[in-house]
């Protein structure tokens, strides 16, 4: 365990929304503070909302934390609290040592000036004097592999060279802290590795690094503990991967909210449509012949019984729902399709397919449910559309698409990490040999 | 292909004992405390203040025709108005004891100087803004900065004044050495404004503008172009009340002559300039921790 490198305690910074009033309370803020009056910093005024809000947590030197969250959460914000750029509203933050920051890699680059000339700038902003500089020049270099085009003008690189010229300053600078915002997912692969190899030794010769970052790789691979923040808190201080989950399952809400205020417009009428088009339908409008309607359709939760739209890892569920028939339909079949979000009809519950054949109904008002007992989604955003078709009838009868959405959570048992793209889940359990003995 | 680095060379750094806090201040500070924060910053942060010059001097110069020229040129170009206006008789400046071309050389130089200095200061904070917000130099040291420019220059124009001087077959004084530091008020008297704008203007824009628009009218009560003195008693007493007179006057009298048109008037003036530094520095201090997320 190394010294502590950052102390932050009650952390908070407001913001105006729009300009204008940042304008006007600014000049308030100005006259009051020039008459020497006690400011009003820490109550908010209309319009005004915390960006970064009550944040505490502590680093030592040798340590990395990682801050991940939505856009808008307060990441950046509190990096530049770190960074000393912005001066807090409320708490205080005590940061141990010289601090590096690559809150976009190039920062203070001089289009004109080459990227020799340029290292000396960007190296004197980290804190280095011009004499430190000339002895890692030859370092740098060579890390940034930029060989003659060193002294070539900024102006000319590639972006890839200006962010190997100024992410291999901050590092070679060897800071005590270094605060980092999304800065690894830059250059190509191999720079990349070179990168987190060069981030690695820093740590094991004791710099504090604080990376933000929306790659759960590079959290996961850099961090040993995590913030995810939300709406300005810190909701989550901890592990790492509890974090990944925690900024995981956001992303899955905001993807159901996004999707949701999307075909909110044609799904508000909720009637049904007769002979409606497809692009209705995809938009979340009933449509159908006329024969049948559902009034309802929700996920409910097997334990409780109660409307959900949020499953943990593999809970069981019930599919609810609400039927009513107007005319009699011969070979009934219920059909409820699953999609993810990148992916269209991953699963389909059929009561016809599954065994369950339903026969003839009468007209009246029916609440079917179908209980699932081992799904296996993995945790993400789920989107469920339903249809109603009769064997003997080549269309459907009535369809409803995207009667439902839920976000299935992650487990804590398992850190389901590997890629974001993936839908379901095996279970599985894994062994190796080794094939020769000896060579 | 990439090449193959070893990295085995020992860190050459020095640790330095730092500890930084950064916390909400509910009080203002005092005074003398803003005095010597600024001192200990400006120290602090000496190295990057000279790279931040010599990016700015040079990248200002690269891809020009003239180069460098261009700082001997400006000045010259300058005077070439007032010089035709005073020889087609459009311009009476008043009778002056020494050649008009370098009484309007020395005079436009040093307002200049000064305007030159307040507008530097003033927007250093928004120029830099880039610096500001990625990285943690003092503000007060990105507000400055370019001030080092302003000394340049006025250096090269003093090469430029001997040159006009000898074309005139004219010696400058002995006390010419005193030159600059004679011009020094009034460019502290401007990095004093600056740096009250720099903090001010980044909240509300156009402050810099209205406050250089309204010094420019004052340019016609200071003793610049013509010697401004005037018939009128009470454009007389503005004149005699304005501190600038003095410090215009000072260096163009001293630079030419040898001596100081009145001692007092520039002592006062030059201690009112002390005192609006530190007003500027004691401002700046008080508002900066509200300007980085207005810029």
């Amino acid at each position: 365990m190394g010294e502590r490198a950052i102390r932050a305690e009650g952390l908070s910074k407001k913001f105006g929304l729009t300009l204008r009033q940042s304008m006007k309370y600014g000049l308030h803020d100005v006259a009051r503070k020039l008459l020497g009056r006690r400011n009003g910093d820490d109550v908010l005024r209309t319009g005004e909302f915390w960006a970064v809000d009550d944040v505490n947590f502590e680093l030592r030197s040798g340590q990395a934390l990682g801050i991940m969250g939505v856009n808008g959460s307060g990441k950046t914000t509190l990096l530049r609290i770190l960074n000393g750029v912005y001066a807090p509203d409320r708490g205080r933050v005590q940061i141990r040592g010289r601090v590096g920051a690559l809150i976009a890699a190039g920062a203070g680059f001089a289009p004109m000036l080459s990227g020799r000339e340029n290292v000396y700038i960007n190296g004197s902003l980290l804190g280095l004097t011009t004499k430190e500089i000339k002895g890692l020049m030859d370092e740098i270099v060579a890390f940034s592999e930029l060989g003659d085009f060193i002294d070539l003008p900024v102006k000319n690189y590639s972006s890839g060279m200006y962010v190997r010229l100024g992410f291999a300053v901050a590092a070679l600078s060897r800071p005590d802290v270094l605060l980092m915002d999304e800065v690894l997912a830059v250059g190509d692969l191999n720079f990349q590795k070179k990168c987190f190899d060069q981030i690695l030794q820093l740590k094991r010769s004791g710099t504090a690094i604080v990376l933000v970052s929306h790659s759960p790789g590079a959290i996961w691979s850099v961090c040993d503990r995590g913030l995810f923040m939300d709406h300005g808190r810190a909701i989550v201080e901890g592990g790492v991967e509890d974090v990944v989950r925690a900024y995981d399952d956001q992303n899955s809400r905001n993807a159901v909210a996004a999707d949701q205020q999307f075909s909110q417009a044609a799904a508000n009428s909720g009637e049904l449509q007769l002979g409606a088009s497809i692009a209705e339908a995809q938009a979340g409008a009933k449509v159908g012949t006329g024969d049948v309607v559902c009034t309802d359709f929700r996920i409910v939760r097997s334990e409780s019984e109660a409307r959900v739209d949020e499953l943990d890892f593999r809970e069981p569920f019930f599919v609810e729902v609400d039927v009513t028939i107007m005319k009699p339909i011969d070979d009934f079949i219920l059909r409820v399709v699953a999609d993810a979000m990148h992916y269209r009809n991953i699963v389909t519950l059929d009561n016809y397919e599954q065994g369950c054949p339903i026969g003839r109904i009468e007209p009246g008002q029916y609440r079917f449910r179908i209980d699932v007992t081992d799904q296996n989604f993995r945790p993400g955003a789920y989107i469920f559309n339903v249809a109603v078709v009769s064997r003997k009838i080549g269309v459907h009868l009535f369809l409803w698409l995207k009667c439902a959405r839920i976000v299935v959570r992650n487990p804590r048992r398992y850190f389901l990490y590997s890629d974001p793209m993936a839908v379901v889940f095996f279970g599985a359990t894994y062994s190796h040999v080794r094939l020769e003995s000896s060579s | 292909m990439p090449k193959m680095v070893e990295i085995v060379s020992e860190p050459t750094i020095k640790r330095v004992e730092i500890i930084r806090t950064y916390e909400a201040v509910g009080t203002a500070q005092g005074p003398l405390r803003t005095l010597q924060l600024a001192g200990g910053e400006l120290y602090w942060s000496r190295h990057v203040l000279w790279h931040l010059f010599v990016r700015d001097f040079v990248a200002g110069f690269r891809q020009k025709l003239l180069g460098y020229l261009w700082i001997v040129l400006m000045p010259l170009t300058g005077i070439a108005s007032f010089v035709f206006m005073e020889m087609t008789g459009i311009l009476n400046p008043g009778s002056t004891e020494i050649p008009y071309p370098i009484f309007v050389f020395i005079g436009t130089t040093v307002w200049g100087t000064f305007v030159a200095a307040i507008t530097t200061v003033a927007s250093g904070l928004i120029n830099n803004a880039d610096l500001v917000m990625r990285t943690n130099i003092p503000k007060i040291g990105l507000a400055v900065t370019g001030l080092a420019s302003i000394a340049y220059n006025l250096l090269i124009n003093l090469a430029v004044l001997v040159l006009l001087m000898g074309l005139f077959g004219r010696l400058p004084s002995i006390w010419a050495i005193f030159y600059p530091l004679a011009v020094l008020p009034i460019v502290v008297l401007g990095a004093g404004v600056g740096l009250i704008l720099s903090v001010i203007g980044a909240v509300a824009r156009d402050l810099t503008s209205m406050l250089v628009t309204l010094i420019n009218l004052v340019m016609y009560i200071t003793p610049v172009v013509y010697t401004a003195q005037f018939s009128n008693p009470w454009l007389q007493l503005i004149v005699r009340w304005n501190p600038l007179t003095y410090l215009v006057d000072t260096p163009r009298a001293l630079f030419v002559a040898g001596r100081v048109p009145s001692p007092t008037g520039f002592a006062l003036s030059t201690s009112l300039v002390l005192f609006t530094l530190w007003g500027g520095i004691h401002a700046f201090y008080l508002i900066k921790d509200k300007v980085a997320e207005r810029l």
